[in-house]
């Protein structure tokens, strides 16, 4: 029997530094709000609950008149800025909520096994399939969850969770040979 | 644990959710015509029925939009979840007020 050293982790977690969120609101059945919004993102919104759409930024769905707009950080505030003058005339609302997200990145093959310790959806690449996104519980916070491709987890966190979640997953993956992520 | 169904993201766990008590309740058209007897029973007296209950719900670790559900208390089995969208969805309550409004001027 061959020695073998301690066995490599099957899943990363690792913080997206340097990201900008906005927050978008608007009605998606009263005029051209929604086109006039895409023309200025480049890319298409999304149109279903529970989707994203991924481009020069992901916008994320959050409700049925809100989304989530993430791009870089120093993108932002010109987007932003943008958007809004966009949607100067509708009933919208575009706001910089950069401040108070942090985006964490969990890869691996066993990336989704050790999500699915705290969070009640089905999290099965057959269930939760790339392109669909979901605001849920993990551990004890409310985050935004987002499937890249089936090794690959997206989770959006208000900031002041994050440190938390950090802990929480390091915990959760540990037995899985993954070290705390630098805080 | 309760499966409830948001009408926005589809069947989810019960923790997601915030319960928001009996659902129809609809503010007085006149709240200065009515006796403190009559303002009470509004603010304060819930159905508490045993059986088909109508109520409302808030998706607070989802999409945070309210929603009706019908549900048994006694056997916690939700019939069904709609969106509070169309009639009743909040405008009448607006023009309840300005109603009252026009009614101290």
């Amino acid at each position: 029997m061959s020695e073998a050293g301690p066995p490599r982790p099957r899943i990363a977690i690792s913080v997206r530094s340097g990201r900008g969120f906005l927050n978008l609101r608007l009605n998606p059945r009263r005029g051209q709000a929604l086109e006039a919004a895409e023309r200025i993102l480049g890319q298409p919104m999304p149109r279903a609950a529970n989707t994203f759409t991924a481009g020069e930024n992901e916008v994320y769905w959050l409700g049925p008149d809100e989304w989530l707009v993430a791009t870089g950080a120093k993108r932002v505030s010109a987007l932003g800025s943008e958007l809004a003058e966009a949607l100067g005339g509708f009933h919208a609302a575009v706001n910089d909520v950069s401040g108070g997200h942090v985006e964490l990145l969990v890869r691996g093959a066993d990336a989704r096994t050790v999500l699915a310790k705290g969070c009640t959806l089905d999290l099965h690449p057959r269930e939760f399939v790339p392109g669909q996104c979901a605001q849920t519980g993990l551990g004890r916070a409310a985050v935004l969850l987002a499937a890249g491709d089936p090794s690959t987890c997206t989770i959006v966190v208000r900031r002041s969770f994050s440190g938390y979640l950090r802990r929480w997953l390091a915990y959760a993956a540990r037995p899985r040979g993954a070290r705390l992520p630098a805080l | 644990m309760l499966l409830i169904e948001c009408p926005w993201c589809g069947p989810r766990a019960e923790t997601e959710f915030s319960y928001g008590g009996e659902a129809g309740i609809e503010r007085p058209a006149d709240p200065y015509a009515l006796s403190d007897a009559e303002w009470a029973d509004y603010l304060f007296f819930r159905r508490n029925p045993r059986g088909a209950h109508r109520e409302l719900w808030h998706h607070a670790q989802g999409c945070r939009r309210w929603f009706g559900v019908e549900r048994d208390t006694v056997s916690y089995r939700i019939e069904k979840s709609y969106r509070l969208s169309g009639a009743g969805s909040g405008r009448p309550a607006a023009a309840h007020i300005e109603a009252s409004k026009e009614k101290r001027r």
